[in-house]
């Protein structure tokens, strides 16, 4: 009778059957492949059975591992009898997957699935020849330790460990002279399937859950959530921005490895008065985003797309960051988790597969039970069972904790402006909950001014350079000092212009010892002047250095006068009284504490000395090295003298085949092996295993186990004696 | 979103809005929990500290009358974090309790074994448990009862105190009300701190704090010891008792240096409670000596920290503390709340300043610019010295003393802290100097003529910082002080903010020289009283010179 292939069988499927495939199996269609064939061959490679079987749900893998313990091709009724009714529901669907395939009116597994299930589905053991009869009658006289045992067995994993099979204690001993257990080796004992399934009565899955179970959790109202959402919104965009001008003033230094490092990170965290893990998450999302940024010089700090976002509106500027979240592989949560690794935020290691799925699940599960603040047991079960290969209990408590951060959620419940964040809608509502910009201050009697609200924000960025912010939230607190005022005259503004700005921005009158205090630093600022010069005239015949100063032969020294007695230059001390001498001057250096230094400077290079390597005769080899010397000669001695100077070349898969029987006999043989220059040497082998591309060989040349890659083998022939 | 007075910060600062309609509701209903941090023209700042929840639990506030209060009140969205803070903070208060115990005395109980197994391994607590009796109950010696309840509190379990207070031995006291009335918030700061059973009453300086520990001591009717200063404030007390209630001349004693007396109703200074002879602390039986039902202690932002010990040690009996500001410079609040009390009443300055209790007070900051040579000489002076300098310098001399010869007709008190500078404003004034070597009966005896105005001008070191009653002095020029501290720029200003019969308000001036470390100091000295909504006005030297 002659077997319809996979490759058959995917060729009667219809268009639409073939669609629904490919929208289950995206990894399918990228890239396209050429013919049903090579579709064939990708749906049954691993990485793809691997993609469709994580995005099963319990019922469906428990179905598949069920069906894994058939004899193919199987019929529908022998799944539902070991399992239940609904099964041939989820035969359909896994049929639609491509996970199975019709064979007539049964059904097949593609090839690899099965090893992907590997050899014990549903933790039963191996199916053994029934040579010796089992008598179940005799279970109930056997002795309680024999019963603990099989029970222990009997839902998997079916293999046990013992001291000595020969010599096992009287409970296993009991079982494996009633033919229970049977030993493979010296020290295993297995349940053969037969008698696993005869206990098991006939089913092979332990319990049955076809459908995931309801979530619950805290009933919220929605304007309380919404409003717990929108304080959490405003907080994040307030976080965001106050860490990038943090980093702005006082950018971090990345670390070697990349990353921000601990000390960094926990004074970023007192700064904001958050604690770590949510100042990484912050961080995070800012790097994500590429509103900072690790720089050439590995000082992090915000970029130019940080000011362009924040000129956006405020829904936008939320907007942008979290549709980021949502499809980012990044996992913040791993931020100085407690183990043995401290995993740096803006880092390397930060990468997760599936944690943006889980997200998506996550919150599409919150979105169908609107105004539900839900129990993190019951959300992790719902979850478990929804995509048990993909399930992490830590991810699914960090996408719940970020999602509160963010203000996707409030109150634990999902809010309007989330689930319409989920749903894609182009306006989010955020903007008009969120409370109006204010565009004046009240200053008071302490120095103090308070933003009763959200400032405009070219009101901030005045603010925020001349006082010193005292106080975040829904208001700001400002508090003016020297320091505050200092530093907005640094920034160009006058004493006057602050004045006039704060009376203008200010619903109270300006106290007047803020006025006073303006007034007594914008006096004493820029006093004191600071330049750079590389050298200077000095001399007390100020018409010696007028003349200087007018003489046109040393007009290139580009001279400036400071002081009535004192010239500075740009140039260097040695080029300016190179070019005054030539002028006919008669300078005289001194050194900075003005001693005169008559003698002619010693010139020292400045850099750090670097001697040349030094060639010496070679020092005498160890022991160890000779002895590898002497070992490796003798095994090229062999090779050369045993074999063919040429191994024949063969092509991959003959050589995979030839290996393979190598591997089988257990024989040694030589390969042909080309190095990266495309050199081939022989090798004198003796295969091991073949995986991933790889044959795992010792090579007796060096006596060690070495790994060759395949494609590089040229050839392989026996190894003469 | 609602409409207001209160703005929740993430800092958990409480921002009130003193302009908007709600706000005196909204303050009488937050300050049973916040603590007002400072109170300046337009928008006052409350703190959730830690302390003020734990005092509202104490009060018998909930949780959630909290929340709701910051729900009901707040303008935007309460950050969800604080909230919950707030339950976390307020769950951890009476999870412990110290009870009476009919058998075993002193026992600390608490239903949450896991609570008491965690403080029971505490490295500090651990040593002061004795017996554990069963789950839920460890035998305290009495003699631990205030050390383990400051213990506790340093680990975040703040114990409640059921424990109860001993009568003491009783003595009749009463309030005598004739031609005076106590006044409502005295009233109410008596009453708040008798159902507490011990605690802190802060009330600005000149608001008659006597007069609360009187009505205390009515409520009490128990022998009662009181700490003052010094000498001088011992003989107020005793003066005002004398006048304010029932008590005889020979049933107050005074404890001080020149006198050792012990009655029923006893004085005794800071001082003399921590003289130490050969390194023994002399005088401590005084807290043994009577059986006393109250101890109050006059201005506890001063108490000394060996005080702080004994008061460990008679955690049985009712304490008062009274003060004008809890802002203490070593940062020792902590110990105020586990060993006093917590705060029982407080009443912004300002507000009793509205009532007519306290004067108006005008605060004006005189700039003096220094001359040439004294620039040059303060900028070379050493940096341990150019206090002194700047603060002591000629010209400072010349503007104070046109000060007081601006105001020759009204009651003036000069206040300084070098004493050569006094001596000198004493001298070119031709007025007397008190400072701290000048005998008690000078000193009351001065006091005493200024009172009368006999005296128009008085010049007056630190001793003059506390507890100084002097009813008519409306002008205050301050020369110099004890660096940036701000309570005792407060305590100086107290000095003249007595009601005067006229109505009048008083004014402080504070002379300080122009960029120097003084205008620095002087900054940090006035926030304090800036945050009460004292606002410093700034005038040049050069005016009064001209006599404006």
């Amino acid at each position: 009778m002659s077997t319809t292939s996979f490759a058959e069988e995917l060729r009667t499927r219809s268009d639409s059957e073939l669609s629904k495939l490919f929208s289950l199996r995206p990894d399918l269609v990228t890239p396209l492949p050429g013919d049903m064939a090579a579709l064939a061959a990708r749906a049954n490679s691993m990485p793809s059975l691997i993609r469709a079987i994580e995005s099963l749900n319990k019922w469906q893998l428990d179905c598949v591992h069920a069906i894994c313990t058939l004899e193919e091709p199987f019929a529908k009724n022998e799944l539902v009898s070991i399992t239940e009714k609904g099964a041939a529901l989820v035969l359909e669907e896994l049929w639609a997957f491509g996970l199975i395939y019709q064979d007539g009116a049964k059904y097949r597994l593609p090839s690899n699935l099965r090893n992907l299930i590997g050899d014990e589905p549903t933790g039963l053991g191996p199916k053994l020849p029934t040579t010796k009869k089992v008598n179940f009658s005799l279970l109930e006289k056997a002795p309680a330790a024999s019963q603990e045992v099989l029970n222990r067995l009997v839902w998997g994993p079916p293999r046990g460990q013992v001291g000595n099979t020969k010599k096992p204690g009287p409970a296993i001993e009991w079982l494996i002279e009633n033919n229970f257990l049977v030993a493979m080796d010296s020290q295993t004992v297995v349940l053969p399937r037969d008698i696993a399934l005869h206990l098991r009565g006939g089913k092979v899955l332990r319990d049955i859950i076809t459908s995931a179970p309801v979530l619950t959790g805290r009933s919220r109202k929605q304007i309380d959530v919404d409003r717990a959402a929108i304080a959490n919104v405003s907080t994040f965009l307030r976080w965001c921005e106050e860490l990038s001008h943090n980093w702005s003033d006082e950018p971090p230094v990345a670390l070697r490895s990349g990353g921000l490092g601990v000390r960094d990170l926990k004074r970023t965290s007192e700064h904001l008065g958050i604690d770590e893990v949510c100042a990484g998450f912050i961080a995070e999302i800012l790097f994500i985003a590429g509103l900072i940024v690790i720089d050439t010089d590995d000082q992090i700090m915000p970029t130019s797309a940080f000011d362009i976002w924040m000129t956006k509106p405020l829904e936008d500027r939320w907007h942008a960051l979290v549709s980021l979240w949502l499809e980012t592989s990044r996992v913040s949560g791993l931020i100085g988790k407690a183990d043995a690794k401290n995993i740096a935020p803006l880092g390397p290691e930060l990468d997760r597969a599936g944690i943006s799925a889980i997200r998506k699940s996550t919150l599409a599960l919150l979105q169908n039970n609107m105004q539900i603040d839900p129990a993190i047991d019951s959300i992790q079960q719902i979850l478990k069972w929804q995509s048990p290969q993909r399930f992490n209990s830590e991810f699914i408590e960090w996408t719940l904790r970020e999602a509160e951060w963010l203000g996707i959620t409030g109150q634990g419940a999902i809010s309007t402006f989330g689930s319409a964040l989920i749903n894609g809608a182009e306006e989010l509502g955020i903007e008009s909950a969120l409370p109006k910009p204010v565009d004046h201050i009240l200053i008071q009697a302490d120095n103090s001014a308070i933003a009763p609200g959200p400032l405009t924000i070219e009101l901030s960025n005045m603010i925020g350079t001349i006082a010193d912010i005292e106080s975040r939230g829904g208001a700001t607190v400002y508090r003016f000092s020297e320091a505050s005022i200092r530093r907005g005259l640094d920034h160009g503004q006058t004493g006057d212009q602050i004045k006039d700005f704060l009376k203008k921005t200010s619903k109270t009158p300006v106290p007047q010892p803020l006025e006073y205090l303006i007034n007594d630093v914008s006096k004493r600022h820029g006093r004191l002047r600071i330049g750079t010069a590389s050298s200077y005239l000095r001399c007390e015949d100020e018409g010696l250095l007028a003349q200087i100063l007018h003489d046109k032969k040393i007009e290139s020294l580009r001279l400036r006068k400071l002081a009535p007695q004192v010239l500075i230059c740009d140039f260097d001390m040695a080029e300016v009284m190179t070019t005054l001498r030539e002028s006919g001057y008669l300078p005289a250096a001194e050194n900075g504490t003005g001693i005169l230094l008559s003698a002619p400077a010693v010139r020292r290079a400045k850099s750090r000395p670097r001697p040349p390597r030094i060639l010496s005769e070679t020092s005498a080899p160890t022991d160890l090295v000779i002895k590898s010397a002497v070992r490796a000669i003798r095994a090229g001695e062999k090779a050369t003298s045993h074999k063919p100077r040429n191994v024949p070349r063969t092509t991959a898969n003959e050589t995979l085949d030839i290996l393979h029987q190598y591997i089988d006999e257990a024989a040694s043989c030589t390969i042909g092996y080309a190095d990266t220059n495309g050199g081939v040497s022989n090798r004198l082998i003796d295969p091991v295993s073949i995986s991933l591309g790889t044959l795992l060989a010792k090579d007796h040349a060096t006596g060690e186990l070495q790994s060759f890659r395949i494609p590089r083998i040229t050839g392989v022939s026996p190894a003469e004696n | 979103m609602s409409d207001g007075p209160l703005i929740v910060q993430s800092d958990k600062t409480l921002l009130l809005d003193v302009d908007h309609l709600l706000s005196d509701e909204c303050r009488r209903s937050i300050a049973s929990f916040a603590e007002l941090e400072k109170s300046p023209e337009h928008i006052h700042t409350y703190r959730l500290t830690p302390l003020g929840l734990w005092n509202a639990r104490a009060s018998g506030l909930d949780a959630e009358h909290v929340i709701d209060t910051l729900l009901k009140y707040s303008r935007f969205a309460v950050p969800h974090a604080i909230l919950v803070d707030v339950a976390e903070t307020m769950s951890r208060y009476g999870r412990l309790r110290l009870e009476a115990h009919p058998v075993h005395g002193l026992v600390l109980v608490s239903h949450d074994a896991a609570v008491l197994k965690e403080v029971t391994r505490g490295k500090k607590v651990a040593p002061m448990l004795g017996l554990q009796l069963d789950d839920e109950t460890i035998v305290i010696h009495p003699g631990q009862r205030g050390f383990l309840k400051q213990a506790l509190l340093k680990l975040g379990w703040p114990a409640e105190d059921f424990a109860g207070y001993v009568d003491g031995e009783h003595h009749e006291i009463d309030l005598v009300q004739d031609g005076w009335s106590i006044r409502k918030y005295q009233e109410l700061a008596a009453e708040g701190f008798w159902h507490g059973g011990s605690g802190v009453v802060v009330l600005p300086c000149g608001a008659g704090k006597t007069i609360v520990g009187a009505a205390a001591m009515a409520h009490a009717k128990a022998t009662t010891l009181i700490l003052v200063t010094n000498t001088v404030a011992a003989r107020q007390w005793r003066d005002e008792l004398l006048k304010r209630t029932t008590l005889h001349e020979d049933e107050i004693g005074e404890y001080s240096g020149s006198k050792k007396e012990v009655r029923p109703v006893t004085i005794a200074t800071y001082q003399v409670m921590t003289t130490r002879k050969k390194g023994v602390y002399a005088h401590l039986d005084l807290f043994d000596a009577i059986d006393w039902g109250l101890i109050i202690y006059d201005e506890v932002h001063l108490l000394p920290a060996p005080i702080f010990r004994f008061t460990a040690d008679i955690q049985s009996r009712r304490r008062l503390g009274l003060t004008a500001t809890l802002v203490r410079e070593d940062g020792m609040e902590g110990e105020v709340f586990s060993l006093i009390g917590p705060k029982r009443f407080d009443a912004p300055w300002k507000e009793i300043e509205a009532q007519g209790y306290i004067a108006p007070a005008d605060c004006v900051e005189v700039r003096v610019t220094l001359t040439d040579a004294e620039r040059l000489n303060y900028a070379t002076a050493e940096p341990e010295d150019r206090y002194r300098f700047c603060a002591t310098s000629q010209t400072k001399q010349d503007v104070a003393i046109a000060l007081a010869l601006k105001h020759k007709d009204e009651q003036v008190l000069i206040i300084g802290q070098y004493l050569d500078q006094l001596d000198a404003l004493g001298e070119a004034l031709q007025v007397p100097v008190i400072k701290g070597d000048t005998p008690i009966k000078e000193r009351e005896r001065l006091f005493a003529a200024y009172r009368t105005g006999e005296i128009k001008c008085l010049v007056v070191s630190k001793v003059a910082n506390f507890s100084i009653d002097l009813p008519d002095a409306t002008i205050a020029i301050q020369v110099s002080g004890t660096f940036g501290s701000r309570q005792e720029e407060a305590q100086r200003l107290g000095r003249i903010l007595r009601p005067k019969a006229d109505g009048r308000g008083a004014r402080f001036y504070s002379v300080v020289a122009r960029d120097t470390v003084d205008q620095e100091f002087a900054q940090n000295r006035q926030r304090f009283l800036a945050e009460q909504g004292y606002a410093y006005r700034i005038v040049d030297a050069d005016d009064i010179h001209l006599g404006k």
